[in-house]
């Protein structure tokens, strides 16, 4: 087997898992298990959250790539897709070109879930939430509005701003204004509640996972960035909830 | 009352899931880890247990059904479990927290900010607990293995 297609093959599976939301002890792992069954020798494999190294010994020759990942985003079927892909290639189902392939199809797949569905899901979420944190029937409607809103902006402003916490701030901020208009409107309406969901979607839940998993798997550098990635998120939110009881 | 929170802790785990792209096969397993928990954290203060220890049971009961089910299904187990805790999520204490610092009432933020992080560490490690049980178990059966082997 040639060792390039060796390293393309790990550096693709490990960046298609990075770039979507996976834990990095796992993008780790998967790396090392492909490298060591093609038969590379050596094999040292090194991620954190934004960038991929990885090493081996193939016929007396050092092979070493890194590459960057600085875009990210969550979509775990693909991250099941590879673990699927990685499997089958360790236990000698498939062999390395038809892996290979299979990665390329899977990086260029397109979410499954259409982008009105996931809007959807988000205020269905932040409805369900609001009841859970004890609303009426009558805080469902505007509640689902305002997580809508939140995720609507969330995904109009990552167009155009690269800071991920300054639009998160920025969704949590327009999201709020929706629930201090609906309680303007409305005043027999919780504001309390409205807001407790609409800051649902903006909640880190795959940064906390994954920090949590990646500290348990001895990965302290990815386990600790993560786990900061996540207090951020969650104080750019609680910023912006302070400025909205503020104002109302 | 309880019936309805249980469809609404299957619905919103049932969002999440959506929102994170899992497979599609597995969606409602991913609403079922979220509904299994919350009724765990709403049944165990009737038994006189506190706030922190339900929350605390709850997600490593919904992290040990994550890695049951990953097991199963054979797809990681993030698949479930970032669903199965948005339930036991401490919304409302983060909301009154904030609230009582921007009234000025430092002292009560200040209390229920330390309440809202102590539930978040109880989540956290709710979800360590299961992944720890379920590793060593792992172990056990490997080295089980291994001696029978040798």
């Amino acid at each position: 087997m040639s060792p390039d297609l060796v390293m393309d093959t790990c550096l693709l599976a490990g960046s298609i898992i990075l770039k979507n939301g996976g834990e990095t002890y796992r993008t780790e792992e998967t790396m090392a298990l492909i490298a060591e069954a093609a038969g590379m020798d050596d094999v040292n494999s090194s991620a954190t959250p934004t960038s991929i190294i990885l090493s081996f010994r193939c016929s007396g020759l050092d092979h070493t790539r890194m590459v960057r990942t600085p875009k990210r985003t969550t979509n775990l079927n693909k991250i099941t897709l590879v673990n699927d892909v990685s499997r089958r290639f360790v236990g000698g189902k498939i062999n390395l070109e038809q892996a290979y392939r299979l990665l390329r199809q899977i990086d260029q797949e397109k979410p499954i879930y259409p982008i009105w569905l996931q809007h959807a899901a988000a205020a269905t979420a932040s409805g369900s939430f609001a009841m859970l944190a004890g609303g009426t029937w009558f805080d469902l409607i505007p509640s689902a509005l305002a997580g809508l809103t939140v995720n609507l902006s969330l995904e109009f402003l990552e167009q155009f701003v690269r800071m991920k916490f300054f639009t998160e701030f920025s969704a949590a901020l327009l999201g709020g204004l929706f629930a201090l208009l609906a309680v303007t409107i409305f005043p027999q309406l919780h504001i309390s509640i409205i807001i407790i969901g609409a800051m649902l979607p903006l909640f880190p839940g795959i940064a906390i996972t994954n920090s949590l998993r990646d500290l348990l798997a001895g990965d302290l550098v990815a386990g600790v960035s993560r786990g900061v990635e996540a207090m951020l998120t969650a104080v750019s939110v609680a910023v912006a909830t302070a400025i909205i009881l503020w104002v109302g | 009352m309880f019936f309805q929170g249980l469809a609404l802790s299957f619905v919103s785990s049932m969002a999440w899931c959506v929102l994170f792209n899992v497979p599609v096969r597995t969606i409602f397993a991913g609403g079922l880890a979220g509904m299994v928990g919350f009724c765990v954290y709403s049944l165990l203060p009737s038994l006189g247990a506190e706030v922190l220890l339900s929350t605390f049971a709850s997600a490593a009961i919904v992290s040990l059904l994550s890695q049951f089910l990953s097991i199963l299904l054979r797809v990681p187990s993030t698949n479930f479990s970032v669903a199965g805790i948005i339930p036991l999520v401490p919304g409302s204490l983060a909301y009154k927290s904030m609230l009582a610092f921007v009234n000025n009432n430092y002292v009560e933020g200040i209390t229920l900010a330390t309440k809202t992080l102590m539930v978040a560490g109880a989540i956290a490690s709710g979800l360590i607990f299961g992944i720890s049980v379920v590793t060593i178990w792992k172990g056990a059966r490997y080295a089980g293995k291994r001696t029978q082997r040798d």
